[in-house]
């Protein structure tokens, strides 16, 4: 944001140009096409779930935003700037299938790579102790990295990607492998993180986990983004004509209507499916008549069930 | 903090990294250990076992005495004053009645009787070379000096006759001399050499793989620029190979010159120069290539069968360096040719049959090799060290590395 304030101009930096945006990915190997025109963007401040099967493009579409890759169109740009070396190295990134020394010891590995950050040496070893401390890793310090388990690895390696106080984080599937625990302590520390203002981008396949912790979603199926933005916009999108009801003191209550189908029914009540032509107020009116109303409402869908209807 | 990328900086973290992990390395520290301990031992054994002068005693009966003063003065000469073929030995005469109680003295090595013409050295289970040589010497001298006497020769004629002027040997083209034989010196710079660059290549193209089987270089690749990482492997490499050769190089040195063997090292130390800087120009130039060995392994167990002809690129000169070694035309091409001019120019040079101008022109052509198996080395490492899966072949690397 620019303007003058007596003749001199100000230039103010607000998080909010701190997008991280991808423009037209494409990338083929050999016949198989990986990416297919894959735009989404990832806004500051915000935890965004990047969603998909198996082979869908996530982890292609991430090493193409970090540089690992060179896809063959698109553009990717953090803050308006173009993903340039001296961008790049503020990422904080976690390939998929890891990537840590597993001979060197714990500590002096996080303060290598902090060093290849760009951090100098007593400041890296400073911030290892403290991530350390965080991940209560401080008493495995000193071990060779592959005599932790694969989830205290796991911990090592996300301590790895926060070693250079990064101002992005792009992480392929940070919660595979993990305990319910750890998940927990893992999903705090990257609201943390996003609530310091910086955007955060993590993939997963645990939809449930996605749907509770993420702001926002990007869907990709077969290379192509097939949804994108805010979780609770997109359910509320996607929701269509479903209401359930609930009459109390009648729990064998159906409403006998033209147009109305009923899906599902229990002691919440019944779960009902409105034709375009039905007024939903109709079905509350006729609710009513048979006795006192105790829910009323349109049911969203949960993540699982939009990912299955969105992949058809 | 800065996220901005120092290229000095980021190269000596990597090469700091590789040093690191080598001086922890175990394996490397023995060998390291190992191979001073061989080279000490080389230089200050021999010295001891030919240094000094031996000494004997020697049991002389009585009539034996001339002979053996004869001999013990002998053997007491200065080097430049002892006739060819005469050994140096401290002898102690001591005086014993007769053989047989002589030897009953362990202090005596041998006994000395003479029975007119003829001598008698008795010993036990052996006589030395040097004292059977300095009596044999000195009882010829008292017999023939006798047998002039008695013909009534002047003392100058006996004199002649006894020790005779040696014939002066003049040579118009003489072949420079060397302390130690100039093919033992390109044996163990040959040596040297090929385990240096065998043990450091190979821990490039390990620490290449390495990183590649652990996935690290994602990580890696994503701050730093292929050859940035590259260069500071090769560079880390480099620098413990060079330290280990030359700390090697001058233990030998130190260990000849505490042991008095001054013209070993104004020879070796004459070459040695030449030898380093070959070698470290021969290892830069194969080193790229090391690395293109291990970038296209994808787990340790392929390096066998990717690095094979870089084994046998380092083999073959140091075979062709220690087994040819008289001045031929093939010597002289092999000399030039840029995989055993590191080794074949420096050997030429000990052996004295190279101009002062040949070296030069060997060290521009192995230079400009070096320049360019780097460049394709970088080329082909940046097109395959990402390709994680499985080998890489030679041509996919070339052509995925352009440009990276």
């Amino acid at each position: 944001m620019t303007w003058r304030v007596g003749g001199v101009v100000m230039v103010v930096t607000v998080s909010e140009t701190l997008t991280l945006s991808i423009r037209g990915l494409r990338q083929s190997f050999g016949d198989r096409v990986a990416l297919d025109d894959v735009s989404f963007d990832v806004r500051p401040g915000r935890l965004t779930g990047f969603v998909g099967g198996n082979g869908a493009g996530k982890t292609t579409t991430m090493r193409a935003i970090v540089g690992v890759l060179q896809p063959d169109a698109g553009e990717v740009a953090f803050g308006g700037a173009a993903m340039t070396l001296s961008v790049r190295r503020t990422i904080g990134y976690m390939p998929e299938e890891r990537g840590l020394y597993p001979k060197m010891k714990v500590l002096e590995q996080l303060v290598f790579l902090g060093r290849v950050l760009g951090v100098d040496k007593s400041a890296a070893a400073q911030r290892a102790v403290e991530l350390l401390e965080e991940f209560s890793l401080t008493d495995r310090a000193g071990d060779v990295l592959h005599t932790l388990s694969l989830g205290n690895q796991q911990r090592v390696q996300i301590a790895a990607a926060l070693i250079h106080d990064p101002k992005l984080l792009v992480l392929d599937e940070p919660f595979s492998g993990l305990d319910p625990t750890a998940m927990d302590t893992m999903g705090t520390r990257l609201r943390e993180r996003a609530a310091a203002g910086l955007p955060v981008l993590f993939s997963s396949h645990q939809l449930d986990l996605v749907e509770k912790l993420c702001d926002d979603i990007v869907l990709i199926r077969e290379g192509r983004v097939v949804a994108t933005g805010e979780v609770s916009a997109l359910r509320e999108q996607r929701a269509g004509r479903r209401y359930r009801v609930q009459v109390e003191g009648d729990p064998q209550w159906r409403p006998a209507l033209p147009g109305v189908t009923v899906r599902d029914a229990g002691v919440q009540g019944v779960t009902v499916e409105l034709d375009d032509d039905v007024d939903p107020q109709e079905l509350l009116a006729a609710a009513q008549r048979a006795g006192a109303v105790g829910h009323f409402g349109r049911v969203l869908p949960s993540l699982a069930e939009l990912f299955a209807e969105v992949g058809r | 903090m800065s996220a901005s990328a120092n290229r000095t900086a980021l190269v000596r973290i990597v090469a700091g990294r590789e040093i690191s992990v080598k001086l922890h390395d175990k394996g490397f520290i023995a060998s390291t250990i190992v191979f001073l301990a061989v080279i000490v031992a080389a230089t200050v054994i021999p010295a001891l076992l030919s240094g000094g002068t031996p000494s004997y005693t020697l049991g002389v009966t009585p009539g034996a005495t001339a002979q053996a003063t004869l001999a013990q003065q002998l053997g007491a000469l200065a080097d430049d004053e002892r006739p060819m073929g005469i050994p140096a030995a401290d002898i102690t005469i001591a005086e014993v009645d007769s053989v047989a109680s002589g030897l009953a003295d362990e202090n005596n090595i041998a006994v000395l009787s003479v029975d007119g013409i003829a001598a008698t050295l008795s010993g036990r289970d052996t006589v030395p070379d040097e004292l059977e040589t300095l009596v044999t010497s000195a009882h010829t001298q008292t017999v023939v000096g006798e047998v002039a006497s008695d013909a009534g020769l002047s003392e100058a004629q006996m004199t002649t006759l006894t020790s005779p002027q040696p014939p002066k040997v003049v040579l118009s083209d003489p072949p420079p001399t060397f302390a130690v034989p100039p093919q033992l010196v390109v044996l163990v710079f040959g040596f040297l050499f090929y385990f240096a660059v065998l043990t450091f290549g190979l821990s490039i193209a390990q620490s290449v793989v390495e990183e590649k089987q652990s996935r690290v270089v994602e990580l890696l690749v994503a701050a730093v620029p292929l050859r940035w990482l590259l260069s500071g492997k090769v560079l880390g490499n480099a620098v413990l190979a060079i330290g280990q050769v030359a700390i090697i190089i001058g233990a030998g040195l130190v260990g000849a010159s505490l042991t008095g063997s001054g013209d070993i090292i104004s020879q070796v130390a004459g070459v040695s120069g030449w030898f380093l800087a070959f070698f470290v120009v021969g290892f830069l130039m194969l080193a790229c290539l090391w690395a293109v060995a291990g970038s296209l392994a994808s787990r340790i167990e392929d390096l066998q069968s990717t690095t094979l002809y870089m084994q046998v690129a380092v083999m073959v000169p140091f075979f062709a360096a220690i087994l040819i070694q008289d001045d031929s035309p093939l010597q002289r091409v092999l000399s030039y040719f840029p995989l055993t001019a590191p080794l074949m120019m420096p050997a030429r040079l000990a052996q004295g049959t190279a101009a002062g101008w040949e070296p030069w022109v060997a060290m521009v052509i192995v230079l400009v090799t070096a320049i360019a198996l780097i460049g394709i080395g970088a080329r082909l490492y940046a097109g395959s060290v990402l390709n994680t899966s499985k080998r890489t072949s030679l041509r996919a690397a070339w052509a995925k590395g352009a440009g990276a």
